[in-house]
């Protein structure tokens, strides 16, 4: 892989591990808004399509810049329709998705939506 | 869009079934570009260590599942292929018959060479619902390998004697349809036989074409190929239950079996080109087989595709595997532990492969394997046959110190611990030659203390003989049946290296030395000892005879001595290895062997690593690098200068006299002559350059190792 985190990134993730629940804003170098976004993202089971059809469903772990994404305890899914959409689902564990091959990404907000429901109810 | 709040959810572990997806591609690819370069978005339980034993997706090396979708043709199922008519139920021509069979013989040996069952034999679709066959010929056929799958693995099972790179066991979830009978599977298969039989007849009859005769001719070799192969394992596991009975019967018969299938073999050798190849695909190599069927069974780490042997190859693999059958026939009348020895060492020199190998394993002494077999009664009582006929321990054969309890006691506890040794030594001849290396290093962990044990019992022996006033000596005798088993496990452990090529050559001379010096020097004495004590014995027994049969006494008188054959070759191996040593001294004198810079490579610690098995050992004592320098400088030859023709010349000297002592042993088996052979040419080679040939040349000599495999030719080039 080539995502080799600089030094300076080094010293925030410390931080960052050393205390998980500071406010972002409270830090020396406040985080984007984009990794803020990505980092609510975070374990939680994302659905990525691949340049090849294929699908893969696993929990989102880590990205970086060119979007390559990690993916645990991975599934992966042959493209519905043909002959395959009957065919189980392999497990692949760990993985890594280069973002060149990334067609697409679903997040699953199964559970907000099962809390709308019965918001509504 | 909104978005949930942050949480560290456990539930996240579980599979969830349902999914309420949202795309986020755009909005992903527009945050992910707010990271710097090289930054790492993750939680704080991951990090890059994680991240690096990830799979990478999209690379062909890493990705199991990206073969699938490579080529425009999709891996179909055996219904699928049905439907589409891809896939024929009967009326399948001879020729693709053939091509059927010839490859599936071809997956079952590539998977008997290490592969998994998945890309091999299971990539015949037929093998997926061979009920469902209606062709009878192949139905039989496939029905009876799943019978061979069931055997050979029961076979490799239970020997043990596998490794992970020998032989993979997993069954990826396929059935060995144990629920038809062997009686049925045979019998479905006799009657395709009777039927192609028939059928040949017939032909001969209407002057049909001879390539269709042929083509019959051919099917029905293999299907009695599969018959006879079947049955030889079948009788051979039930021959190893019941070792009495009517093992001459049986042994006739399964010389018969084996007979018809090397036959056979012979015929579907001849007819191997009759099968047809699919033209479609380079991939597919018969009607039926879909290699990539089953890729998504695979783990997600694995090597993506299985080359499969070649049909030819395949069966020659066979015919290797019969005649290695064959041998195996003798070696349930085999019961004492040394010849048994012999022969699995022998058995095992050739690399065998894992079925004779596992075989072998579970024919001798019957029943179960070796291993399992250590703690019974009857491998203990063969130890002690052993022990007798190599040393008869006055322990064992004399009357008086027999009905000792004391020493009653002591040997019986010592035979006890000596069954898991022992038998682990012949279950290591069981083992690859390269793990059996291994093995023989632990090997000589379990001797040690067994050496030990052995030179304690011999003592407490001895004293009691003292104070029964008896004049025998019982000193050295269960340490020398020990100590000859440790020489040899030492030095098939240094051997071994040269022909798993693990030495350089700049590190054979101190090979050799250890063993011209030490080893074959130790084991030619034991073999004394023990001749010694064989010979007082005898003499003991005669005594009290000796108005009886005088016959009996010329007798022992003629027989000559029984380890004289033994001594004079390992006397010979001896002198070989002093020829070596002092040849590859002289090279290095002469700096034709290039040794590389003492900086960055220490020879202590080569030497330290070659011989690190034998630093436990009591008897013989470890030498040590240090002891090994004293010996081995020039400055011990004070008497005369030393020069590289000086020890070229005493090689040669060394060479000469292995060449009279193997010329001694008769009848000379061709090991021996080989041997000899070798011994011949590197006195030539040696006496040339002592004679000042080449001597100015720097060029390293060659060592051909193609007529040994632990003793090579010198030559000049």
């Amino acid at each position: 892989m080539d995502c080799e985190p600089s030094s300076s990134n080094t010293i925030t993730d410390i931080d960052c591990i050393s205390n998980p629940e500071t406010e972002p804003n409270e830090r020396e170098a406040p985080m984007s808004a984009g990794a803020m976004k990505l980092k609510s993202w975070l374990n939680k089971p994302l659905r990525v399509e691949m340049s090849d059809k294929r699908i893969l469903v696993g929990m989102f772990l880590c990205t970086d810049r060119d979007a390559n994404i990690i993916l645990g305890s991975c599934s992966e899914y042959l493209p519905d329709g043909e002959n395959a959409s009957n065919e189980e689902p392999r497990m692949l564990g760990l993985i890594m998705v280069p973002g060149k091959h990334i067609v697409n990404i679903s997040i699953d907000l199964w559970e907000r939506f099962v809390k709308s429901d019965e918001d509504i109810q | 869009m909104e978005y949930m709040e942050p949480y560290n959810g456990a539930s996240c572990c579980t599979p969830k079934t349902q999914y309420y997806w949202v795309d986020i591609t755009k909005d992903f690819l527009t945050s992910v570009n707010d990271l710097k370069l090289g930054e790492l978005l993750h939680d704080s339980l991951f990090g890059l260590f994680e991240a690096m034993s990830a799979i990478e997706m999209m690379d062909p090396k890493m990705d199991a599942g990206m073969l699938c979708n490579r080529g425009n043709k999709k891996a179909k199922t055996f219904d699928q292929s049905i439907e589409d008519g891809s896939l024929k139920l009967k009326d399948i021509s001879n020729a693709d018959l053939i091509g059927i069979i010839d490859t599936t013989f071809a997956c079952l040996v590539s998977w008997l060479e290490g592969h998994s069952l998945a890309q091999t034999v299971f990539t015949n679709l037929y093998l997926h619902k061979p009920y469902l066959i209606e062709d009878r010929a192949l139905k039989a056929f496939c029905l009876s390998i799943y019978k061979l799958l069931e055997i050979i693995k029961e076979y490799i099972h239970k020997a043990m004697v596998c490794e992970e790179e020998d032989f993979q066991s997993m069954q990826y979830g396929y059935h060995l349809y144990p629920d038809i009978s062997e009686q049925r599977a045979i019998g479905m298969l006799q009657e395709v036989e009777e039927d192609l039989h028939k059928r040949t007849r017939a032909k001969h009859n209407e002057v049909q074409s001879s390539i269709e005769v042929e083509e019959i001719v051919a099917l029905y070799s293999r299907i009695k190929f599969v018959r006879a192969l079947y049955q030889i394992l079948s009788i051979f596991r039930q021959r190893k239950d019941d070792v009495q009975s009517s093992s001459n019967d049986v042994n006739k018969l399964l010389n018969q079996k084996l007979k018809i299938a090397s036959d056979m073999l012979f015929v579907m050798n001849k007819t191997v080109c009759l099968g047809s190849y699919s033209s479609s695909s380079d991939l597919s190599p018969a009607l039926g087989f879909e290699p990539l069927i089953n890729q998504r069974l695979l783990p997600p780490t694995f090597p993506r595709y299985t080359k499969i042997k070649p049909r030819s190859e395949a069966l020659g693999y066979f015919v290797n595997m019969v005649e290695r059958l064959k041998g195996l026939i003798n070696v349930q009348s085999i019961v004492a532990y040394n010849q048994a020895l012999d022969f699995f060492i022998e058995f095992s020199k050739e690399s065998p492969c894992i079925l004779s190998r596992s075989a072998l394993q579970l024919l001798y002494v019957g029943s179960y394997s070796i291993i399992m077999n250590a703690g019974s009664p009857t491998f203990k009582d063969i130890l002690k046959e052993a022990a007798k006929l190599f040393i008869s321990p006055p322990a064992l054969v004399s009357k008086s110190i027999l009905y000792n309890q004391q020493a009653k006691t002591y040997v019986e506890s010592f035979f006890t611990h000596c069954t898991r040794p022992f038998s682990n030594f012949l279950q290591l001849c069981g083992h690859n030659r390269a793990r059996q290396r291994d093995k023989l290093a632990h090997l000589l962990d379990e001797f040690t203390a067994l050496q030990d044990e052995a030179e304690r019992v011999d003592l407490h022996i001895h004293n009691i003989f003292m104070t029964c006033n008896l004049s025998r000596s019982h000193l050295a005798c269960f340490g020398t049946w020990i100590l000859y088993h440790t020489l040899r496990i030492m030095i098939m452990y240094l051997l071994s290296g040269f022909e798993l090529e693990l030495y350089s050559a700049h590190e054979y001379y101190y090979i050799y030395w250890y063993m011209y010096e030490f080893l074959y020097g130790w084991l030619v004495s034991a073999l004394t000892r023990a001749d010694s004590f064989l010979a007082e014995q005898e003499l003991y027994n005669e005594l009290p005879k000796y108005k009886g049969s005088n016959k009996k006494k010329n007798k022992c008188k003629k027989k000559p001595r029984p380890y004289l054959k033994e001594s004079l070759y390992y006397q010979a191996l001896q002198n070989m290895c002093g020829g070596y040593y002092k040849a590859l001294m002289g090279f290095r004198m002469d700096g034709k062997l290039q040794m590389p810079h003492p900086q960055f490579d220490s020879e202590q610690v080569r030497y330290d690593h070659r011989f690190g098995p034998f630093q436990n050992l009591l008897t013989p004592p470890p030498v040590h690098y240090r002891e090994f320098r004293e010996l081995t400088s020039p400055e011990r030859y004070q008497q005369q200068p030393v020069d590289s023709s000086y020890l070229y010349l005493s090689g040669c000297k060394h060479f000469h006299q292995a060449r009279q002592l193997l010329e001694g042993i008769s009848p000379a088996e061709k090991e021996v002559t080989d041997l000899l052979k070798i011994s011949k040419t590197n006195f030539v080679v040696l006496k040339l350059l002592a004679g000042g040939h080449k001597k100015d040349s720097t060029k390293c000599p060659e060592f051909d190792f193609t007529l040994s495999k632990h003793f090579p030719i010198f030559k000049l080039s």
